[in-house]
């Protein structure tokens, strides 16, 4: 088991999971989540799930301890003096904020030192070497355990939420456990929220049928956009990142726009057979995508692309950042000298800064991640200083900024930047980026295509063909979506006739025209690494 | 609530915010917007507006905004 | 009750359609002949499908190591049996255990012999399930023929009627001398044999035995994949259940030059190395079965003809 697409998961675990979880009796079905979560996570890492029970452990102990604190300064304030009530309540504000502190960096920390001991130490050797200092730190090597980067950001807005008194800490250490591990969302995400998944998860709902077929044919639309378009674009992709110097401009942005679809592809497709999963046991996770490349600006396409992890960056770096007593400060008197559009974008600015560094590196150690989140940084932070600009050109113009032909250009200039962000995010390191970039406007020319050289670079004509399609209905589904048309609630009020032959359409599809079996090589999760 | 009026109308002129129900939801105020509000609700009427309530149900319409003012204002 | 049960029939009589639909699938994308023309993988290993029915003596599986060691045509030329090579690249076991499976369709081989290499090769649960799968639904292993259907792939019957003038035996004029000489140094140690191999060689013995064919084990000379721990390995399986196993790298009479009788450095054998090793093995299996020669049957003259163009293609 190394994806949730592969057989042993999808053709041995999940079934095995899904019959003892509906014969066992209700109180019993956590225990059967629990193990196979554990199970999975075993499977993959071995030894490794160490960090998931140390993690588990001390945002129990750390959470336990915060709610006791936090009762007995609400006992106190009882007894207390009006007068002195403003005193005893920073008295436990301060402990708690220690208290979280230190928990967060338990959590955070084990997170750095494996994912990011390596990119710093070489970088401060690279450093002491320009110095001219005698002196190199060793860099030691660590293998991640499967999910850190999702479940250290769940354990961490869980320790925020008892700090900040939303949720009350879970005295069942089980619970927390099974929170934290949920088999099919912990390589990949969604990241939950304690508040959101863990009552459910505990609830040990029966399965329904009406459940089962849904869960069944959301995970199946997931492996379509696997099976049929990420896999097939991998070897092209692969190909054209790896020889990046060796191919023109034509090539390498239609390589850019591809491997954007098969992130998109691969993320989404994945997030599908995750929440179809969980549906399946009752459980109903967040979304994280939503038609992101119906986006009319960056910040917009940021609320509709991983959307569990810009709400956590939103709700735990950037208002707490934002609103922290200084910025605040700024804000008040920014607003009054350069006004309403102007004043609270310092302090915005500021916070947005940390988020998107955070961002970059939570993708991964290296320059060409942190490259990435400061291309987005900047572009959001371009179109709020420039919005006030826009409007006025366009009001002299007379430009109606909520025509469609408006949008639409809104929204392919919205694709046209995430897709030169993404050639960072997956070209070989910042260099081969950089050059990437360059290529695309001085190298570019049509040649390729012309000749038909093109074809033979992993992908043949029939291989394009078939991606289009693909992508075509992945496209219809969402234009309905945009529409406000719930396509599956549509599908599911059919008669039995019209869904079988939907399903068994979807399934042949797979079958026939997924990238696998002979002739292909496996393709890795691609977020399962960050 | 006629100083909250001023204020949101000072911020976002574009909305009417007698009928409108989803401020946050429907992207009439953005997060740049929501610190400028905050900001002038702390000064204005003299609250500290805790990171926490910051959620989309205390601002999606004046209303909720006003609950939560007079809230707040209770624990202090 | 009565709803639970409507359910369960839903339910099969959904996957029943299913099955139906994909065999309807299967039918389709299945090369219709044994040829590349036609779509056919391996057709190598593979041109057993075209052989006559009931011709084959000894049958030979294994990996890349099977198809440079053992050529079929010498031993027609020297002993007048017939024996074919299922080898194909890289092969996991399970593969070995297809074709063994569909060789035991329309042949029935006396001696199953299986090259040793495959047995340490690992795999994971979900590529022994997919080619369970594979050889129930062959549109799980030429899905990939939609890119090249014709007409005929949507109505004429499958017959096979190619068959390979090596019968299965890989030639290459390479010779590349192998340098680590002392490969086999000795141990008492075993290399163990990874678990999922080790159903699938009870699958392969199971097999065996219902169709009346004995199973050899045999290790050809390879420097570069054999040693005494996997020697200890299989010597041990092979005692436990009764098999028969050579093992070539541990024989001083084969008289092996690692000069001349390797094809890439010790990896696989040279023309000169498959040879000896045929000719020594061929022998053994003789002196054991005393098998009838066929050459002047005129069953068999298809063979005497392919002796003929076999002995032009190794000379140039």
């Amino acid at each position: 088991m190394t994806s949730y697409f592969s057989l042993a998961y999808l053709g041995l675990f999940l079934p095995a999971v899904i019959l003892l979880y509906s014969i066992l009796p209700q109180k019993h079905r956590w225990k059967v989540l629990l193990g196979a979560s554990y199970l999975f996570f075993w499977s993959i890492s071995g030894k490794l799930l160490l960090y998931l029970v140390y993690s588990t452990c001390s945002i129990h102990y750390f959470g336990i301890w915060m709610n006791a604190i936090q009762s007995e300064r609400d006992r106190l304030l009882l007894e207390t003096e009006k007068q002195n009530k403003k005193a005893v309540k920073a008295n436990y504000q301060r402990k708690l904020r220690q208290i979280v502190t230190a928990a967060i960096l338990l959590q955070i920390g084990v997170l750095l030192v494996l994912k990011y001991a390596d990119f710093f130490g070489t970088n401060i050797n690279s450093l002491l070497a320009v110095l001219k200092v005698p002196f190199a730190l060793p860099i030691p090597q660590f293998i991640l355990p499967i999910g850190i980067s999702f479940y250290t950001l769940q354990a961490a807005s869980y320790l925020f939420d008892v700090y900040r008194g939303t949720v009350h800490a879970d005295r069942n250490i089980f619970r927390l456990a099974l929170f934290l591990s949920f088999f099919p969302q912990i390589m990949e995400g969604p990241i939950c929220r304690y508040s959101q998944t863990c009552a459910q998860l505990w609830e040990g709902e029966k399965i329904q049928f009406a459940n089962l077929t849904s869960g069944c044919q959301r995970i199946l639309y997931g492996l379509m956009k696997k099976v049929v378009v990420a896999d097939r674009l991998n070897i092209f992709i692969q190909n054209v990142f790896t020889d990046f110097n060796e191919h023109d401009g034509g090539v390498t942005a239609i390589a850019m726009v591809l491997y954007t679809c098969q992130l998109y592809m691969d993320f989404s497709g994945t997030m599908d057979c995750v929440i179809g999963t969980a549906e399946i046991f009752g459980v109903q996770l967040p979304e994280n995508f939503k038609q992101p490349f119906f986006s009319k600006s960056i910040s917009d396409f940021w609320t509709r692309w991983h959307i569990t992890l810009g709400t956590w960056f939103r709700d735990y770096i950037f208002y707490p950042v934002s609103m922290s007593k200084p910025l605040k400060r700024l804000t008040v008197s920014a607003r009054k000298r350069l006004g309403n559009h102007f004043g609270p974008l310092l302090a915005g600015a500021v916070a947005l800064f940390c988020v998107w560094i955070c961002n970059g590196l939570w993708h991964g150690a290296g320059w060409k991640y942190i490259f990435f989140g400061m291309y987005h940084f900047a572009l959001i932070l371009t179109a709020n200083i420039t919005e006030p600009f826009v409007k006025t050109c366009a009001e002299k113009l007379h430009i109606n900024r909520q025509s469609t032909a408006y949008h639409c250009i809104q929204v392919v200039k919205t694709t046209i930047l995430v897709c030169f962000g993404e050639l960072f995010f997956r070209a070989h390191g910042l260099r081969a980026g950089l050059y990437m970039f360059r290529n695309i406007f001085t190298g570019f020319s049509l040649k390729t295509i012309k000749d038909g050289s093109i074809f033979t670079l992993g992908m043949d004509k029939h291989d394009f063909l078939i991606v289009f399609v693909a992508v075509l209905i992945v496209f219809t589904i969402g234009v309905l979506r945009e529409r406000g048309i719930n396509v599956r609630g549509k599908l599911s009020e059919k008669n039995t006739a019209v869904r079988w032959a939907v399903s068994y359409a979807l399934i042949l599809f797979i079958i026939i025209f997924g990238a696998y079996g002979a002739g292909y090589i496996p393709v890795e999760p691609i977020y399962a690494n960050f | 609530m006629e100083k909250l009026y001023e204020i949101l109308e000072e911020i976002q002129p574009e909305v009417d915010f007698t009928t409108c129900r989803n401020l946050v939801d429907g992207h009439y105020l953005d997060s740049l917007s929501i610190l400028s509000l905050v900001a002038e609700l702390e000064d204005t009427f003299d609250i500290v507006i805790p990171t926490v309530e910051i959620i989309p149900a205390n601002f999606n319409s004046a209303e909720d905004i006003w609950a939560m003012i007079i809230r707040l204002q209770e624990e202090a | 009750m009565k709803g639970k049960w409507k359910a369960v029939f839903r339910c099969i009589s959904f996957f029943l359609i299913l099955i139906l639909l994909l065999l309807g699938c299967s039918y389709v994308v299945t090369p219709k002949n044994n040829q590349k023309a036609f779509g056919m993988d391996m057709v190598s290993a593979n041109g057993i499908l075209g052989e006559k029915e009931n011709t084959i003596d000894v049958l030979f599986v294994g990996d890349s190591e099977s198809y440079c060691s053992f050529s079929p045509m010498l031993i027609w030329e020297k002993h007048g049996y017939t024996s074919y090579v299922c080898g194909t690249p890289l092969q996991p076991l399970y593969d070995s255990s297809r074709y063994i499976q569909q060789a035991f369709k329309t042949q029935k081989p006396k001696v199953v012999v299986l090259e040793t290499d495959v047995i340490f090769r690992k795999y994971g649960l979900g590529s022994y399930l997919f080619s369970k799968g594979q050889s129930y639904f062959s549109v799980l292993q030429y899905h990939d023929r939609w890119k090249n259907l014709s007409i005929n792939d949507f109505g004429s019957a499958i017959s096979y009627t190619w068959t390979d003038d090596n019968k299965g035996y890989r030639y290459s004029n390479k010779v590349v001398p192998a340098t680590n000489l002392d490969y086999m140094k000795y141990t008492d140690e075993p290399e163990e044999i990874p678990k999922m191999n080790e159903l699938c060689l009870l699958e392969i013995i199971e097999l065996c035995k219902k169709n009346d064919a004995e199973l050899f084990f045999v290790s050809t000379p390879s420097t570069k994949n054999w040693n005494y721990k996997r020697h200890n390995g299989v010597q041990a399986f092979a005692k436990e259940y009764n098999i028969p196993y050579m093992d070539m790298n541990l024989l001083d009479d084969l008289k092996m030059d690692w000069n001349l009788d390797t094809r890439d450095a010790g990896d696989h054998l040279s023309y000169q190395g498959a040879v000896k090793v045929t000719d020594y093995y061929s022998g053994y299996l003789q002196e054991r079965f005393s098998f009838e020669d066929h050459r002047s049957d005129a069953q068999y003259a298809s063979w005497n003809e392919a002796l003929k163009r076999y002995h032009q293609s190794v000379k140039g």
